[in-house]
C-alpha cells in the first residue's frame, strides 16, 4: 500500500485546485530536502512552497552572539558551539570581532561540537578552564541539553542558552493579519519529541490543514498531498506522514526531562522581537551551570544596532516567509556563504544557504516576485 | 541508526559503516534493544524507528472507500 515518491508527485498533479496555494514549511532539514531533491519545480505550478521559520541560528539574538564572542576572548574561557554558529556576524565595526570564527582567529578557544556530550567531554578534560556551552537551537536539540543536565555536569560547565520553540512563530504568523500560507508542512523531529498534537491548533483555530513530514521526498511529497486535498475537499485535520517516527504525544520521557531541566520564557527572535513562551531557561537547581548568571552581561548600553540583523540584511523576512532567500537585495551580492552577511546565509539551516548550494544565483529582488522558476532542475539521483 | 551494543545509557550505533556512539538517555520510556533501528539527533537517540504504516490519512480513507465499506 505504501506509495513511492513518483506516486505521490503524480497523485498531487491529479489533484485539481483553482487557486494558487501556499504551502510552508518551518525545518531547515525539510527546506533543505525540497530545494536539493528538486521538489519545487515538480510540483503543478499553482502551488508555492515557503520556507518559514525552520532555522533556529538565524534567530539566536545578536546579543547572545556578541555575549558569547565576549566570554570566547577570556584567556580562562572555552567556547564550544554547534559548528553554524561560529560564522554568525554580530553588529560591530569592522574592526571589531565580529564573530566566533574571528575571535577563535584573534587567538581565543572556540572549538566546534557535535553534540552537548562533547561539551561535558572538554569541560572533563580542562578542569582548569571555564567551559562555555553556546547552544542554539529547536525542542530536538533542547531535548538532549535537558537531558545533559540531568545526567550531571561538570562544575566548570556553563551553558549559555539560546534555545526555541517552533510553533510560538507559527501562532505568531497565524494570529498576524498576513500569515502568508493556505496549508502547513509541521516538523518531523519537533513533532517526534514534543507530540504531533502540538500543531492541531493550525487546522483548529486557524482552519489551515497540515501534515507533519519527514525528511524524505516520499513522506514531504505525501505531507504535501494530504494538505492540498484537505483544501480541496474541505476537511481539516493534522496528518501524520512521518509515522515511522512521529507517535501520538510523542517521546514522553523526553518531554518531561525537557520540563525537569528548563523553563519557559518569553523569547526574543533576531530581527522578529518577543514571541510569549517561544524559549528556555535553566531551572534554578542548575543555576550553578547557567553561564547568564555565573558571567556578567558584557553588552553595553547602546551598542549600534544590538539586537538587530545587518544593515541591508533580510534574515527577518526570509525567516518569516516573507519574501524568498532572493528577493533579499543582498543575496549573492554582498551575502554569500564565502562572505555572509546575515545568519540565514551561514547556518545549513538557513533558506539563504541552502538555496546557494542548491545553485540558486540569480537574485530576484529586482522582479517582482521570485518563483519556482528560479529554482534548479530536479537532480536526477 | 542501529544499535550494535548497549553499556547503560551508552549504546554504540552504526549507519552506512560509521560508528557512533550515542546516548540513550532521551529513550528511557521505550524498550530498546541490540538490532533497533533509532534517530539519532547531536548525539542522543531521541526516538526508535517503527515498520511504517500508512503515510497518510487519505491512504486509509482511500482504501477504506474501494474496499466497499460504504455502510457505516
Amino acid at each position: 500500500m505504501t506509495l513511492t515518491a513518483p506516486e505521490w508527485l503524480k497523485k498531487i498533479h491529479a489533484l485539481r485546485l483553482d487557486r494558487p496555494i501556499r504551502i510552508m514549511n518551518v525545518c531547515g532539514g525539510h527546506e533543505r530536502s525540497i530545494t536539493m531533491a528538486g521538489i519545487r519545480s515538480a510540483l503543478p505550478k499553482y502551488v508555492e512552497l515557503i520556507a518559514g521559520p525552520g532555522c533556529p541560528v538565524c534567530v539566536c539574538p545578536e546579543e547572545d552572539v556578541y555575549q558569547a564572542i565576549q566570554l570566547a576572548l577570556r584567556a580562562d574561557v572555552i567556547l564550544v558551539a554547534f559548528g553554524d554558529m561560529l560564522r554568525v556576524p554580530v553588529n560591530v565595526p569592522k574592526k571589531k570581532v565580529r564573530s566566533l570564527e574571528r575571535a577563535k582567529a584573534a587567538g581565543a578557544d572556540v572549538r566546534p561540537i557535535a553534540s552537548p556530550r562533547e561539551a561535558v567531554r572538554i569541560a572533563q578534560q580542562n578542569p582548569e578552564r571555564q567551559v562555555v556551552f553556546f547552544a542554539a537551537g529547536f525542542e530536538t536539540t533542547t531535548a538532549p541539553i535537558a537531558a545533559m543536565l540531568l545526567e550531571g555536569v561538570p562544575e566548570n560547565l556553563f551553558v549559555l542558552l539560546s534555545a526555541r520553540r517552533t510553533w510560538p512563530a507559527v501562532a505568531m504568523l497565524l494570529d498576524s493579519d498576513t500569515p502568508g500560507f493556505d496549508g502547513l508542512v509541521a516538523p518531523g523531529h519537533v513533532s517526534t519529541v514534543m507530540g504531533p498534537e502540538e500543531w492541531n491548533f493550525v487546522f483548529e483555530k486557524h482552519d489551515i490543514p497540515a501534515a507533519v513530514a519527514g525528511f524524505q521526498p516520499v513522506s514531504l511529497l505525501a505531507a504535501m498531498y494530504s494538505v492540498l486535498r484537505q483544501l480541496l475537499e474541505g476537511k481539516r485535520f493534522l496528518d501524520n506522514c512521518y509515522p515511522e517516527l512521529v507517535r501520538s504525544g510523542g517521546n514522553r520521557a523526553a518531554q518531561a526531562q525537557l520540563a525537569e531541566a528548563l523553563n519557559d520564557t518569553d523569547a526574543n527572535w533576531r530581527g522578529i522581537g518577543v514571541i510569549p513562551s517561544s524559549g528556555f531557561s535553566l531551572q534554578k537547581r542548575f543555576a550553578k551551570n547557567d553561564a547568564r548568571l555565573r558571567f556578567p552581561d558584557f553588552d553595553t548600553e547602546g551598542r549600534k544596532r544590538a539586537g538587530q540583523m545587518p544593515p541591508g540584511c533580510e534574515c527577518a523576512s526570509v525567516v518569516l516567509g516573507k519574501i524568498n532567500p532572493n528577493q533579499c537585495k543582498i543575496y549573492g551580492r554582498a551575502c554569500t556563504p564565502k562572505t555572509p552577511v546575515g545568519p540565514c546565509m551561514v547556518s545549513d539551516e538557513g533558506a539563504c544557504r541552502i538555496w546557494w548550494a542548491a545553485g540558486v544565483r540569480a537574485n530576484a529582488a529586482s522582479d517582482e516576485k521570485a518563483t519556482a522558476d528560479n529554482m534548479p532542475l530536479p537532480s536526477t539521483g | 541508526m542501529q544499535i550494535i551494543q548497549i553499556n547503560g545509557f551508552n549504546a554504540l550505533c552504526e549507519a552506512k559503516g560509521v560508528r557512533r556512539e550515542v546516548s540513550l538517555y532521551l529513550v528511557q520510556g521505550e524498550q530498546v534493544a541490540i538490532g533497533d533501528f533509532v534517530m539519532v539527533h547531536v548525539g542522543y537517540a531521541i526516538q526508535k524507528m517503527n515498520e511504517s504504516e500508512a503515510r497518510s490519512v487519505w491512504e486509509l480513507h482511500d482504501e477504506w472507500l474501494a474496499s466497499g465499506a460504504d455502510s457505516a
